[in-house]
């Protein structure tokens, strides 16, 4: 959200300079994206405040948290433009009340196409958006104080009575944008006699844009269903300004203020309003919600007084009424409309602490003692293992979770195989991060490769990490696996790593013992056919292979080195209690 | 011409046939297709025919460059092959333990040295480690945090699905966009009161560069008790900033919105450059933002089967590669994964 700094001190009567708010706005409200002499861009990313979404919104908060005045009125249902004259309606029918549970639709005639004044295309551009004309450019400066986007329609183009409901099977649009799209029959459509003429909240229709030849205009206001329209401007990849104000929520009472805001805008140019219907309650939910005192200094851990959270709750435009509970104040406080992200009472604790400033807040230390309950062994074994592999001369190494193209090839797993045997991601970034990694000395391999080639030639590494697999009943799987890769200019590293396996196996007395009995699998001409060697505890399981990678693996990376694994099952190496380190 | 290229093909055929080595094989492949070899020079001769020659030569010519090319790539796999069936002849060799080994020197990867500095100053407030699946279900991940479908929020993760042809649980399956999908597990499995750790990688659909990777790790911690308030969470974020980045950074709570906690906090520590006093890396501001933190939200706790009337808790994490960045001067957090050991050994 871009907030033009002109715009904003039209609106409030600030108490404090720029500087000073942009100070305190990411210590009492949110982050900052970016500070210009002419706008200030909140970091709206993911936030649950669309109030923020809105210049009055913004100019509320600024006169929360520096105790500033605000220099608008809200009008009063009475003041509205409609309601000072008697109006026939737009033939309109809103056929599905859930998703569309409040909609407002005006006629506008008379209006001449203009470009729009300086000021309007000041406060435009100040707000990242673009001066179109001046019946467009209305509904974009009243969504940007207001927070309501609104949609224009050419009113000569509609014809017949304009239906609200989700689209029929089959029916087509062309948007603004120029493209066909095919809305299914969960999307929400503004349709006429001819068809759809909207896609309800995210874009309008090519055919009922609005043109230089415009001369009267429907002008829709409406609250859509924010998930069910999330799911739509997703399916369509249509994100705008106007589909994240709908996706954040929206309130009738300033639907309606913005809705009269742009009719009137709209008489300058000779507009003027002929007929209107409104379909829905009109009246916001009022919320009122109870705040506790001393659940308040509890959370917090500071000890406010009750004249502060009043001070505090009035600053936040709420209305607190106290009573008294076992010694202990706790308000009823009713909520501004316009805040639909409190709810809860610790949504309250938050903005009295907030006020407050969260930098003031001292620190305390935990109170009392705490052993731990649940089972360590596996991440004391993974630590001993680490240090006693550095200790003996290896280096630990990092790899991604996926198998990369090369890694795939290298193991002779063509699409086919790769998509039968390994976890497969529904939406990679890319044909690298399509399938994730079952073993880990694979991608030790690529390791050695690239080191190769920046001129290593001694080269012994080990990761700790996780593989994923698929179980005997077809099911995701993952476990902690240790593998150890050597490459050591020798025709036979597997002597070398042998050693280094004893000499591991010996100092944390993990007492794993070699079985050179012949291993039955499927994977077997990724190993040297000879230099294997399998790994089981005492009781017989088998915990992981030494080998030497066969040269068909190498080969494949142009690797024209011997490298031999070793490669052990963390899981089952922590069920096996003989293990010293455990002790 | 066209003889001349028949002829090509028969006698490198043969000499491909007979060759014995990949080294031969890689000189008939430079005789053929090197810089004035055979085939590179023919293409030269074409401007002289005519162009209903052309038309008849061109085509073969194609042809018999393809075929020469996979004649060779099929006799370095029989070559190959034939090597390979030598490998049974090579022995399963041993020495005996004590030999003298080859003298290396063994590096930590800088991450996990950050990792095993904070799990030593956690541990020592009595804090457990906990493992949760990199593998999940929505449910954890989002769901139970308070994230349902259709959520805003869901805009803070990109998120990566596992195919949902793989039959599992009834939710979807995705890779876990945080640690905090251990925060109900953890609950569920271990009562308050509860201080763990939950640690290792986390996943996001997001293009690689400098500052940006898919693939991160992530540190976190939750503790549940009766009475825990924002000012245990201030001196846990001090305690933790002091105890990597030194005594002097300070921390600083801001408020920042995760659906999982309320009230939420960004966790600030004071510019290690500059010390506050505001320079090109904390864009003048002084304060860095390294931590993401919160008082347990009341439904989560409820999810994880604990009475918010009875106990507060918090959640508090850190991303430990930007950690070692800042802590290690690294520019480019795509080395930790890159296996590059120029890098790994400086540390």
């Amino acid at each position: 959200m871009k907030v033009s700094i002109n715009w904003l001190n039209k609106l409030v009567n600030l108490n404090v300079s720029i500087e000073e708010l942009v100070r305190l706005l990411p210590l009492r409200t949110i982050g900052l994206k970016e500070v210009t002499k002419n706008y200030i861009e909140l970091d709206m990313k993911g936030y649950n405040r669309a109030d923020l979404l809105s210049i009055r919104g913004v100019a509320y908060e600024a006169a929360t948290i520096t105790g500033s005045n605000i220099l608008f009125n809200e009008p009063q249902e009475a003041e509205f433009v409609w309601n000072q004259e008697s109006l026939p309606e737009v033939k309109v029918d809103v056929l599905n009340l859930k998703l569309c549970p409040f909609y407002c639709i005006a006629k506008i005639e008379g209006i001449k196409v203009d470009k729009s004044s300086e000021d309007w295309v000041k406060k435009i551009e100040a707000s990242g958006m673009r001066s179109v004309n001046n019946i467009a450019d209305v509904t974009n400066l009243v969504m940007l104080e207001y927070g309501q986007p609104l949609h224009a329609f050419d009113a000569g183009k509609v014809s017949g009575r304009v239906s609200v409901r989700l689209a029929s099977q089959g029916e087509t649009l062309q948007t603004l944008d120029g493209k066909v799209r095919q809305p299914d029959t969960s999307d929400m459509v503004i349709t006429d006699k001819s068809g759809p003429i909207a896609i309800a909240g995210i874009m309008g229709g090519k055919e009922t844009e609005v043109s230089n030849y415009t001369s009267s205009i429907l002008l829709e206001a409406a609250i859509f269903d924010p998930v069910n329209l999330r799911q739509t401007a997703t399916k369509l990849n249509l994100q705008s300004e106007a589909g994240k104000r709908f996706q954040h929520g929206l309130t009738k009472t300033r639907l309606l203020q913005a809705l009269n805001a742009a009719i009137k805008m709209y008489q300058e140019p000779g507009g003027k309003l002929t007929a209107i219907s409104i379909v829905g309650n009109s009246q916001d939910q009022q919320k009122v919600v109870n705040l506790s005192l001393s659940n308040l200094n509890a959370l917090v851990g500071i000890d406010f007084t009750d004249k502060q959270v009043e001070e505090y709750l009035s600053r936040l435009y709420c209305k607190p009424a106290s009573y008294s509970s076992n010694g202990n104040v706790v308000w009823e406080v009713t909520i501004p409309y316009w805040r639909l992200d409190i709810n809860i009472e610790e949504d309250l604790i938050e903005e009295v602490a907030r006020l407050y400033g969260y930098e003031k807040i001292p620190a305390k230390s935990l109170a009392g003692e705490y052993k731990p309950k649940g089972d360590q062994k596996q991440f004391v074994l993974i630590r001993k293992l680490k240090d006693a592999l550095v200790s003996l001369g290896l280096t630990e190494v990092q790899t991604y979770s996926f198998y990369s193209t090369r890694v795939l090839n290298a193991l002779g797993l063509t699409k086919e195989k790769a998509d039968k045997r390994l976890v497969k991601l529904a939406n990679p970034m890319s044909s690298e991060t399509e399938y994730l990694r079952e073993s880990l000395w694979p991608n030790l391999l690529e390791v050695i490769d690239r080191n190769v080639r920046l001129d290593f030639k001694d080269i012994a590494i080990f990761e700790i990490g996780k593989i994923y697999y698929l179980n005997e009943k077809d099911e995701t799987s993952e476990k902690y696996v240790l593998t150890v890769a050597l490459t050591n200019n020798t025709d036979n590293p597997l002597v070398e790593l042998e050693q280094i396996f004893k000499t591991a196996n010996q100092k944390l007395d993990l007492k794993i013992s070699e079985d050179l009995e012949k291993e039955k699998g499927a994977n077997l001409e990724l190993f040297h056919p000879t230099r294997l060697i399998q790994l089981k505890t005492g009781r017989g399981k088998t915990l992981g292979r030494l080998a030497e990678i066969h040269k068909r693996v190498t080969d494949k990376f142009s690797l024209d080195k011997r490298v031999a694994v070793l490669e052990v099952s963390i899981v089952i190496a922590s069920d096996f209690r003989n293990f010293s380190c455990f002790l | 011409m066209e003889d001349k290229i028949r002829n090509i093909q028969t006698q490198y055929l043969n000499k491909i046939n007979q060759a014995k080595s990949l080294k031969e094989l890689d000189g008939i492949f430079l005789q053929l297709f090197g810089k004035n070899g055979a085939l590179d020079l023919l293409p030269k001769e074409f401007s002289k025919l005519s162009s209903e020659e052309r038309r008849k030569v061109g085509p073969l010519f194609n042809q018999v460059k393809q075929d020469l090319e996979k004649a060779i790539n099929d006799k370095r796999g029989v070559i190959r092959e034939e090597t390979y069936q030598k490998l049974a002849d090579e022995k399963l060799t041993f020495q005996p333990l004590g030999l003298e080994a080859r003298k290396r020197t063994g590096h930590l990867h800088p991450v996990t040295q950050l990792l095993n500095e904070t799990l030593d100053l956690f541990s020592k407030l009595g804090f457990e480690r906990f493992d949760a699946p990199h593998i999940d279900t929505d449910e954890y991940n989002f769901e139970l945090l308070n994230i349902p479908e259709g959520h805003p929020a869901r805009d803070l993760w990109d998120t990566l699905y596992i195919n949902s042809k793989i039959k599992n649980q009834k939710s979807k399956l995705l890779l876990r966009t945080h640690t905090s999908n251990g925060q109900v597990r953890a609950m569920r499995q271990l009562k308050p009161p509860m201080r763990v750790m939950i640690i290792d990688r986390c996943f996001r659909y997001e293009n690689l560069d400098a500052r940006h990777e898919h693939t991160l790790e992530q540190f976190e911690i939750v503790y549940i008790d009766k009475g825990v308030s924002m000012a245990n969470l201030q001196y846990l974020s001090e305690y933790f900033f002091q105890g990597i980045l030194g005594k002097d950074i300070k921390a600083r709570l801001r408020p920042k919105y995760y659906p999982f906690v309320e009230p939420g906090a960004g966790v600030d520590g004071l510019c290690i450059f500059c010390k506050g006093k505001g320079c090109n890396v904390c864009g003048g501001t002084g304060w860095l933002e390294l931590a993401g933190a919160g008082m347990i939200h009341p439904q989560v706790l409820k999810n994880g089967g604990i009475d918010p009337k009875e106990y507060s808790g918090i959640a508090w994490g850190v991303g430990p590669e930007r950690m070692a960045m800042l802590k290690y001067g690294v520019e480019d957090i795509r080395l930790f994964k890159s296996g590059d050991l120029k890098f790994l050994e400086k540390y």
